[in-house]
């Protein structure tokens, strides 16, 4: 209950890290990654995972720098009180965006192939009501939910890649640059943005036992996630070819419906996958919407986070209502993608500079 | 710490106690938007496209067209059939009688058709019709008539392509002659008819008649550069059972042409696809033997020889020697076995160039060459193709080699 | 401190009322605070008086029996007791008879009445359990308890003879944890024999068991076992201060115990263990739990408790490791059957029937065709009438229980097929659940899960397998957040604990398991000796060739 506790191990928080960062992006990537450089999606997808390692890596080494607070507080003492609390604003807004674009799109995956019926609000009012009422945990809960739900998460699309593998075809995959590599750069940013979910670790970090293991565990972190996802985009493109994918708005989802159990135990996978899915989009919205709440409870110095979290609830939920129709809503998630790269990892990378040429630290952990 | 714990707690859960009545009586209001009962749906099993003539305009109503300028669209007319299953017909469980003449596979389906201008127009008209709604999820075989496969399949392509429900493993097939006659079979294998279809084609797999082509892998093959798709071309015999008469070609959408029966094995040799399935009649001696494929492997090398690209075809068969028509052969003798193996060498080399050349002639790469060119010289592949169109032109002038080595293993169980 | 445990009579059953307030916990209600006698007072000595008081106290209760006789046929004194509560045979010889004849050879003039009673203890009574008290309420509730009360004109203070003796019944098999292979006792209600089973199978010096007293009204005797340098300094003063926190007036079971103690009372998960087998307490006990007794409760209470708990069987550890872990992880699979089993069934007919497979899902809507109601519907209906079924056979006399749950089970599953009442998958997919609620060893578990089934059901109609995963959400983040005295409900799955893990799906093998489960924090860690990686080997496989091997030899 008090902040003093610090008892998230490091595989606990390398969990944290793990199930935000998979979750409803996994389901466009290889569309996102074969529209850069058709077969050089798993390229593509490997520097995507890179570029935000690196961004990562920023923050966790502002973490291990000042171990005992989280970006809102510490970027005060670095570049002063204002200009640190007017992008602390920006973050904050930022992850209510995001919080909001990943309720939307999952709601509309679910809509347009499981629930056709049911009206989008509801469904992303769901996801957002439970991950709202899951955000009034404590942080040692917190981060049992994400360790509980990893395996959730990496053993059903490990099933499928594993299942869809023996109709896959190296040529699809060949040449591994890409035909057209021109648009690879492009891409690069738009996948590494699907990992923005790891800014995360800067409030972890508070609340790990030994804050010094901050860089290892995110480079585990990434080195799951990201090889997952260069999983899944090989096996989308070795089976469907990148031609192929580009014409699917969710390529897993489809790789999920091209794959059956042995045995016919399940004849297509994806009404089930997508079930499974919701843990994988629970836990990114779990931390996004974690994150804005507890931000926001330290930009204005509040004691009780608890309120935020169902004060934040409408404003999020608007915000998800807002893109007209599916294209729109990609077109945003791209563009928001884009501007958070500069915020998640251009910010803390100049934020590192000045302390490191400031010369600050915070208060030596006592371990 | 122990004595506030629960505190905070207790009231998350007082909220959610709070909550929890609201959210039920929400649920109640607003219904249950996509339950619909398994009975209530109307399951298509079996869907059949065929061009309708002009004629059967006065068959259609507008249901989704009605003002003059807002449609019909110019493309012709196109008769849907559809097999839906009947509830109630087929019993539970492995009863042989059951309920209602579950004997008769006619009983258990009901196929309705209705013109349309296209596939979910004609699908609108239908549903118009029926109280249950089309539901897709369990549909397993799209049958289209070869009239239709040559005018174009984009239009049926696109819908099933977007329709959520349709699976990747349901099998497209192109018929000789109507495609309606193949939903109203009444084939005596199985209980339900388009069952036996998806069977017929997925028994086959297994025993190397047919390589894997379900509509999914059809689209992925399709959409590929250096690619075209294929489809069973498949004929109702007199007997109510399916013949599969071929490889159905494609150049894009649109159906250029069909193999014979065995340039399916001859297309399959090529891929290396396991098992094998198809036997021939080998001359040898001026008498003949029957072999039968037991085992393929191949291999398509490419190089570029003279800025053109080249291919290498190695293969290698294991085969036993199934039938012989007389006694005339000692088949203890080494030579008579190498004979053979020879002499079935020229036969395939034979039937492959005849394949290729006629896949050339009608521009259709099925065997995906063009891909060997994208993908392992991507330099000459973006100088010089880089579209499907051209791909498809430059296919028709590629050189290759044939390499085959036939090994018969096995004689059977006689000793001569 | 004395144990309590050595002042027991371990075969009669007969406990000692004896040192109260010695251990008791300092949170411990006054006694006498709120009930019969209004106002506290030392004995004055004379005997009119005070048996004016006790029939003041106790009313005009004609059971009581008031012995007037003389001791050594000189002091007048009287011996009170409630016959029905104790061995008057007992009472006569070791009591009565020594108390009416002057011991041989004994000087009688140097007896007063001032000091009677302390020499009547030392020198004169056969009996083992004797406390002198000069309180009037003590010996109210000595007399309550069943014990004989001594008093003597002149003393100021009175006996108070340990003689209760209730029947009870017989050490039994545990009705409700049966195994095939283990011991077959059972807790009975009276608390005395089962301190006894306990401290029969662990004869550790370091086992404790301290005693308080609960209930305004029922003063029942509470008994707080643990293994002192094992379990959790930190986990018994919780234990002690929650149980002391305790004010009711009655306690006639462990589990009015348990509802005051546990952690969250709104979850549907038990968050404390309850168990009638000695065997399973002592285990408990040394990983280094809790367990918590109540004086006419047959059911002990074993604290922390995480989750894996309740699947786990005590067989699991009496048989070979191999096949229990087989029949573990089928308990576990029938554990999630009790759970969405119906919820994924309705999701699946309702709303994904492409899942299941062509053939079948036709024969499905074939028989479902005539159902007039939603699956969703369908469902409920035979849940519930399922969960009346349930409820009747265990309400029933055994022997009408079992024709009952023939009828219950094959006449009507088969009468509502037959009437198109509900569909026979339904009824089978029921069934499978309902046997698998079954298969979960711990009750209470069994019925959370029972209980859950519902709600998933009725939002797997609204949304499908969304809502069922939903919902599983839901249950799965607040098993999270639930804990049991500090310790995390799911532990040691989550915060995850390799060491643990060994007990939880399977159930390793016991040399794997060398260390106590570290969630509890035990004070000693080691179980397993150093040596005993695996079992020895047999004599003679490798010829004796391992110098350990021939220096036995």
């Amino acid at each position: 209950m008090t902040k003093a506790t610090r008892d998230v191990t490091a595989t606990q928080a390398s969990a944290v890290l793990v199930s935000t960062i998979i979750g409803v992006g996994v389901l466009p990537l290889p569309l996102f990654a074969v529209r850069a450089a058709d077969t050089g999606g798993p390229l593509v997808t490997l520097l995507g995972s890179v570029c935000a390692l690196i961004g990562l890596l920023f923050v966790a080494a502002l973490g291990m720098r000042f171990p005992d607070q989280s970006i809102i507080q510490y970027s005060e003492r670095l570049i002063g009180k204002w200009p640190a609390r007017a992008i602390g604003a920006c973050l904050i807004v930022f992850f209510a965006l995001l919080t909001s674009l990943t309720a939307r799109e999952f709601g509309e995956v679910v809509v347009t192939s499981v629930l056709k019926q049911t009206p989008v609000e509801v469904t992303v009012i769901v996801m957002l009501m439970l991950a709202a009422i899951s955000a009034r945990n404590t942080m040692s809960t917190f981060a049992y939910i994400h360790f509980f739900y990893v395996p959730l998460l990496l053993v059903p699309v490990l099933l499928i890649v594993a299942l869809s593998l023996k109709n896959a075809e190296l040529l699809n995959l060949q040449p591994f640059w890409g035909n057209k590599p021109e648009g690879m750069l492009q891409g690069i940013l738009t996948i590494a943005a699907l990992f923005q979910g790891s800014f995360v670790m800067t409030i972890v970090i508070p609340a790990m036992r030994r804050p010094a293991k901050a860089l290892s565990v995110s480079l585990y972190s990434i080195l799951i996630a990201g090889g997952l996802y260069v999983v899944i985009v090989i096996a989308v493109v070795g089976v469907f070819g990148a031609q192929e994918t580009r014409k699917l708005l969710w390529p897993t989802l489809e790789l999920a419906k091209a794959t059956s159990l042995p045995a016919n135990v399940l004849e297509r996978l994806d009404g089930a996958f997508l079930a499974v899915w919701v843990t994988a989009v629970f836990t990114t919205l779990l931390s996004s919407y974690y994150l804005t709440s507890q931000s926001l409870k330290q930009l204005l110095r509040l004691e009780e986070p608890r309120i935020f979290t169902f004060f934040l609830l409408p404003f999020v939920f608007v915000l998800a209502m807002v893109p007209a129709n599916i294209v729109k809503m990609y077109e945003a998630v791209l563009n928001v993608g884009k501007v958070g790269l500069a915020l998640t990892t251009v910010y803390p990378g100049l934020l590192l500079v000045i302390a490191w040429v400031r010369k600050k630290r915070g208060s030596a952990h006592e371990r | 710490m122990n004595a506030d714990a629960p505190r905070p707690f207790r009231g998350i859960v007082r909220r959610t106690a709070r909550a929890c009545p609201l959210l039920l009586a929400a649920a109640l209001l607003c219904g249950c938007w996509d339950r619909t009962e398994i009975e209530d749906r109307a399951i298509v099993l079996g869907v059949s496209i065929d061009k309708a003539p002009p004629e059967a305009e006065n068959e259609e109503e507008s249901v989704t067209h009605y003002v003059k300028g807002l449609g019909p669209p110019a493309s012709d007319l196109i008769r849907v059939g559809v097999q839906l299953a009947l509830p109630g017909r087929i019993p539970l469980g492995p009863g042989e009688s059951g309920g209602g003449g579950g004997n008769d596979p006619q009983k258990t389906v009901w196929v309705v058709d209705v013109v349309g201008h296209s596939v979910n127009d004609a699908l609108m008209n239908l549903q118009q019709e029926l109280s249950a709604r089309l539901f897709f999820g369990h549909l397993r075989v799209i049958v289209v008539s070869e009239e239709m496969a040559r005018f174009g399949l984009e239009n049926i392509d696109d819908y099933f392509h977007r329709n959520s429900e349709v699976r990747r493993m349901a099998w497209m097939m192109v018929s000789e002659g109507e495609a309606l006659s193949l939903m109203k079979a009444s084939p005596k294998l199985e209980r339900v008819p388009s069952l036996y279809l998806m069977t017929t084609l997925d028994e086959g797999i297994r025993m190397g008649k047919f390589p894997q082509d379900y509509i999914g892998i059809y689209w992925s093959r399709k959409s590929k550069l250096g690619q075209e798709g294929f489809l069973p071309y498949v004929k109702l015999k007199k007997n109510q059972t399916l013949q599969t008469k071929g490889l159905a070609l494609f150049q894009d959408s649109r159906m250029v042409g069909a193999t014979k029966p065995l340039g399916i094995a001859v297309y399959m040799a090529l891929k290396g696809n396991n098992p094998g399935g198809y036997s021939a009649f080998v001359k040898v001696n001026g008498t003949e033997v029957m072999t039968h494929v037991t085992h393929r492997e191949s291999k398509t090398t490419f190089e570029l020889r003279d800025g053109k690209p080249f291919f290498n075809f190695k293969m290698a068969f294991e085969l036993n020697l199934e039938e012989k028509l007389n006694d005339e052969l000692n088949i203890q003798d080494p030579t008579t076995i190498r004979e053979i193996e020879q002499s079935q060498m020229a036969g395939a080399k034979k039937l492959i160039e005849e394949f290729i050349g006629q896949s050339q002639s009608l521009g259709s790469d099925v065997l995906g060459l063009g891909e060997y060119v994208r993908a392992k010289a991507p330099g000459y592949w973006n100088r010089n193709v880089r579209t499907k169109e051209r791909w498809q032109r430059m296919y028709k002038e590629i050189e290759y080699k044939i390499d085959i080595d036939m090994k018969i293993r096995r004689i059977g169980m006689k000793a001569e | 401190m004395p144990l309590f445990g050595n002042r027991t009579h371990l075969l009669s059953g007969k406990t000692r009322r004896g040192n109260r307030g010695q251990s008791e916990s300092p949170s411990e209600p006054d006694s006498g605070r709120g009930d019969g006698s209004p106002v506290r007072k030392p004995l004055n000595g004379r005997l009119a008086e005070l048996l004016a008081d006790v029939t003041d106290v106790l009313g005009t209760d004609t059971t009581l029996s008031v012995r007037r006789f003389r001791i050594f046929g000189t002091f007048p004194a009287a011996m009170l007791f409630f016959p029905n509560m104790l061995d008057q045979a007992a009472l006569n010889e070791t009591i009565l008879k020594p108390a009416m004849s002057a011991p041989p050879g004994s000087d009688l003039s140097d007896w007063t009445a001032q000091r009677l009673m302390d020499r009547l203890a030392n020198e004169a009574l056969w009996h083992t359990d004797c406390s002198e008290t000069e309180d009037f309420d003590a010996l109210i509730q000595g007399l309550l308890h069943g014990d004989t009360v001594l008093v003597a004109d002149g003393s100021n203070a009175a006996l108070v003879i340990g003689t209760r003796q209730i029947d009870k019944r017989g050490i039994d098999q545990p009705g409700t944890e049966q195994v095939i292979r283990g011991p077959r006792e059972g807790f009975v209600e009276p608390i005395g024999p089962n301190l006894a089973l306990i401290r029969y199978r662990l004869q550790a010096a370091e086992l404790r068991m301290r005693q308080l007293t609960v209930g305004r009204k029922t003063r029942s005797k509470v008994v707080i076992c643990y293994m002192d340098g094992l379990t959790d300094p930190a986990l018994l003063a919780e234990v002690e201060r929650r149980i002391g926190a305790i004010d009711i007036d009655a306690v006639l079971d462990s589990g009015y115990l348990e509802q005051y103690i546990e952690d969250n009372q709104w979850s549907p998960f038990p968050q404390v263990q309850y168990t009638e087998r000695p065997d399973k307490v002592v285990a408990n006990l040394l990983e280094g739990r809790v367990a918590i007794l109540v004086d006419g409760s047959p059911l002990a209470l074993i604290v922390p408790t995480v989750f894996n708990q309740f699947y786990q069987a005590v067989e699991d550890y009496t048989e070979r490791f191999m096949q229990m872990s087989a029949i573990r992880m089928a308990r576990l699979v029938a554990l999630v059957f009790s759970l969405v089993f119906p919820s994924i069934y309705v999701s699946v007919i309702s709303f994904n029937p492409e899942l299941i497979p062509t053939e079948f899902a036709v024969a499905v809507a074939g028989g479902r065709a005539g159902v007039p109601w939603p699956a969703v519907v369908e469902v409920l209906i035979i849940e519930i009438s399922m969960e009346v079924l349930r409820e009747a056979t265990i309400r029933l006399p055994q022997q009408v229980g079992g024709a009952l749950s023939i009828v219950g089970v094959l006449v009507i599953g088969q009468a509502a097929v037959a009437a198109g009442f509900a569909s026979p998958i339904t009824v089978v997919i029921i069934a499978l659940t309902t046997i698998g609620s079954f298969a979960t060893p711990a009750y209470n578990a069994a019925l959370a899960l029972r209980l859950l089934r519902f709600p998933l059901i009725i939002i797997a109609g609204i949304f499908g397998l969304y809502g069922v995963m939903i919902g599983l959400i839901l249950i799965a983040n607040h098993l999270l957040s639930l804990k049991s005295f500090g310790v995390p409900y799911l532990s040691p799955l989550v915060p995850v604990n390799f060491e643990g893990m060994k007990d939880v799906l399977i159930r390793g093998p016991l040399w794997w398991m060398k260390r106590r489960p570290a969630f509890l924090k035990p004070g000693d860690r080691v179980r397993v000796g150093p040596e005993m990686t695996e079992p020895p080997e047999t004599i003679g496989e490798e010829g004796g060739a391992s110098p350990t091997s021939t220096a036995k030899e």
